[in-house]
């Protein structure tokens, strides 16, 4: 999932990940990260009704 | 703890760029005059991991109520053509009908953080616009005079998605200028 160029005579990674592999990891990530606040007038209109909030609202 | 949560985190598949997610709330938007002041950044992420557990939190385009942008900009750059990487760019735009463009909304977004385009560096980011009888996906990018550079991702984009009609891209000089009537200058 990374691919190695030469960039002015050094090696440098970049971080290179095909869909599949990242459809891949999608179902392993259901929780909303650790840390994210959202307004509420913006919760409303985005977030899914079904969403996994941390918040125990 | 064993969880799978905390497996995850200990071993998470860093992105080449960070990414934000922004939104353009479209009942906000009605109530301010300026254009731009509703426009809000929701989260930035810089792992797959951190971008799947947004993605799969918030609603896609199909979802959304009429009239709200949904953006996925690099970190640091604001989806606005006064932004100085934005400035001089100009962007690609797709057309779905209603409901129709959740995915390829996903797949555009995959690409880029997944770095698959070949000019990955030419790109600012990618918004959809949700309105009334279409979703618009339009791509982004910084130096709309270098037409090879452009060319190379309208192309692949178009690869990425299997979209077969043809797409336009327009600097944002002339959106600018001449709004609607703004002329495509590359044609694929």
């Amino acid at each position: 999932d990374q691919t190695d160029q030469v960039i002015d005579g050094c090696v440098v990674t970049v971080k290179r990940y095909s869909r599949d592999f990242l459809l891949k990891l999608a179902e392993q990530c259901t929780e909303v990260p650790e840390g994210f606040e959202i307004t509420a007038d913006i919760a409303e209109a985005l977030m899914s009704a079904n969403s996994n909030s941390r918040d125990p609202q | 703890s064993s969880s799978g949560a905390g497996a995850l985190a200990r071993n998470p598949h860093p992105l080449e760029n960070s990414w934000t997610f922004w939104f353009d709330n479209p009942s906000a938007k009605s109530k301010q005059a300026a254009w731009g002041s509703s426009i809000r950044p929701i989260y930035t992420f810089a792992t797959v991991e951190e971008f799947w557990s947004i993605y799969n939190n918030i609603h896609h385009p199909s979802k959304l109520a009429v009239g709200a942008d949904f953006h996925c900009f690099k970190h640091k750059i604001e989806p606005k053509w006064e932004d100085p990487i934005c400035a001089n760019g100009g962007k690609w735009t797709m057309t779905f009908p209603r409901g129709k463009s959740d995915t390829s909304w996903l797949y555009t977004l995959l690409a880029m953080i997944g770095e698959q385009f070949d000019h990955g560096d030419e790109i600012c980011g990618a918004v959809v616009n949700v309105r009334n009888r279409q979703e618009k996906i339009a791509l982004w990018t910084k130096n709309a005079a270098n037409e090879a550079a452009q060319v190379s991702i309208g192309k692949q984009w178009k690869e990425f998605l299997d979209y077969n009609d043809t797409i336009g891209f327009i600097f944002h000089e002339d959106a600018k200028k001449h709004d609607r009537a703004a002329k495509n200058k590359y044609v694929i």
